[in-house]
């Protein structure tokens, strides 16, 4: 093992400069790769943040009788999925907007002689990961019941996020096995370039008797290196532009996702990036090690 | 210890460079191949090694059929065999010392016996003091010596040495064959391919000639 990590060094010394493309390559990849999976990992926990915020709001008729309101009390509650409901009168809701619109440069909404808001029901559903299915089921009773006007859950804005999601995770597969299979192609070039410039080398460790391990390890050990080093170094540029980000736009965050972190790359993520790094490090190797076999080289 | 049995070989199918060649060289003995430029002996040499494999026959080293070992077992072979070659085949970019001893590293020997067979090695071919020297500061004499010294390093039972006299001259090329005589009295069996008559003759070992591709006399 030994001899083998001194032989690994001696090859990146001897190729130091494409060592160094090599690496270079991969952080670029993985910087790539790394911003892709910021994003997504951002936009997933908004979608989830969104997702567990969603209330369906059951907006009633002006002519509600206490009758019909009994009857609909009495639904909501026989649902167990629903945790809270909360009655809001039109003449709550009118203060509230009020409150909320109201300025000193306009007084449109103070000249208003009507209260245009209806009454309405504010349903909290308990969490579980069919939620919104849930939502959507209830939703789809309640308004046919009478005294009901109309019932509100984002469900557009919803179904389109949902749908942008799944694009950008199909969009992320993509690229990251395109940038994969670019950096095979980039590291089993290196490694084919490290086994030409000792070929000698190695054409007389099979005559002296090397078994083919002794000879494929470090070679394998280099293409790992690689991997290795590529991907650390780019998730720490990926790291460093999340940091400096976050620092830099904390306020428009802020103003744009109340009560969001700009996340970072999750743990196991992270690792499972190393791991890939490592993988396509070795697979690279491989394939220019079973090349340079097949040419009869080491025969 | 070395068997063939009609052995034949053909380059492309079509040229012939062994014709059903049979012979045996018993343990411990220096045998002579010689022949004409072109005759076959490197080839016959190289099927001795597994650096080439033949179309017919059979060659057993030890009793062991080579032509049935796989691939990726070929390095069992080569390490019961030390091979010397015309052009030295040294690491340019390693020492005298590190060359001898690079033939014990890729064999996994530990870092202490290393050192003291390579210097031991070193010692009975009188090249101790150019230890530090890097093969092309080396007279062509000095660096078959280097070559025998790692071929002989990790105690092989055979050493095929393929026309190893070939670039030196006469004075040199009886130093170097005493080396080899020297291994053989260590009990080590020598196949020596020269076309160098006079050298042949200076010697009272078998020869096995070629010509051809044919075995004329052995």
């Amino acid at each position: 093992m030994l001899n083998s990590v001194s032989t690994t060094i001696s090859n990146i010394k001897s190729n130091r400069q494409v060592f160094l493309v090599s690496i270079t390559t991969i952080t670029i990849a993985f910087s790539i790769l790394g911003l892709f999976l910021v994003i997504f990992v951002n936009l997933n926990s908004f979608l989830t943040t969104w997702n567990q915020q969603v209330q369906l709001i059951v907006y009633l008729e002006d002519t509600v009788t206490a009758n019909q309101r009994q009857v609909l009390e009495q639904v909501i509650s026989q649902n167990l999925d629903i945790e809270s409901m909360t009655f809001i009168p039109k003449e709550a809701a009118w203060a509230k907007f009020k409150n909320t619109f109201s300025s000193k440069k306009s007084s449109f909404v103070d000249d208003l002689k009507f209260n245009p808001l209806p009454s309405s029901y504010s349903l909290k559903f308990k969490p579980s990961e069919d939620r919104i299915l849930k939502v959507r089921k209830f939703a789809d009773v309640i308004k046919k019941k009478d005294g009901v006007e109309s019932v509100e859950f984002g469900e557009k804005w919803l179904v389109a996020f949902e749908k942008f999601m799944v694009f950008i995770r199909i969009f992320i597969l993509a690229i990251g096995a395109l940038l994969a299979l670019g950096l095979i192609f980039i590291i089993s070039n290196t490694i084919k370039l490290s086994f030409y410039s000792r070929q000698d080398e190695i054409e007389l460790m099979l005559l002296i008797g090397a078994t083919p391990k002794f000879i494929v390890i470090p070679f394998l050990i280099e293409g790992m290196l690689q991997g290795l080093l590529g991907s650390i170094l780019g998730l720490s540029v990926v790291k460093c532009l999340h940091i400096y980000i976050s620092v830099q736009f904390k306020g428009s965050f802020d103003s744009i996702a109340r009560g969001l972190d700009f996340q970072f790359i999750t743990i196991p993520l992270i690792f499972s990036l190393l791991m890939a790094g490592i993988f396509i490090g070795w697979l690279g190797s491989l394939i220019s090690i079973r090349q340079f076999l097949s040419l009869g080289h080491t025969r | 210890m070395i068997q063939l049995f009609n052995v034949t070989k053909t380059y492309g199918g079509v040229t012939p460079a062994l014709i059903d060649v049979t012979f045996s060289v018993k343990k411990g003995e220096f045998v002579f191949l010689t022949g004409p430029s072109g005759a076959g002996k490197t080839t016959l040499l190289k099927i001795l090694f597994r650096t080439e494999k033949f179309d017919r026959g059979q060659v057993l080293v030890h009793g062991k059929n080579i032509g049935k070992i796989p691939d990726r077992k070929l390095y069992t072979l080569r390490r019961e065999i030390g091979f010397v070659f015309q052009d030295y085949k040294l690491l340019a970019r390693k020492s005298v010392f590190e060359n001898v001893s690079f033939a014990q590293e890729v064999v996994g020997a530990d870092r202490k016996r290393i050192r003291f067979k390579t210097w031991e090695a070193l010692k009975n071919v009188g090249l101790t003091h150019k230890k530090d020297a890097f093969p092309p500061q080396l007279s062509g004499g000095e660096q078959q010596r280097v070559a025998i010294a790692r071929a002989l390093v990790n105690s092989p039972k055979i050493i095929l040495a393929d026309e190893p006299t070939g670039n030196l001259d006469p004075e040199i090329s009886l130093e170097v064959l005493n080396l080899f005589e020297h291994a053989r009295k260590k009990g080590v069996t020598i196949v020596f391919a020269t076309h160098d008559q006079d050298m042949i003759r200076s010697r009272n070992h078998r020869v096995i000639v070629i010509k051809r591709g044919e075995l004329v006399e052995r």
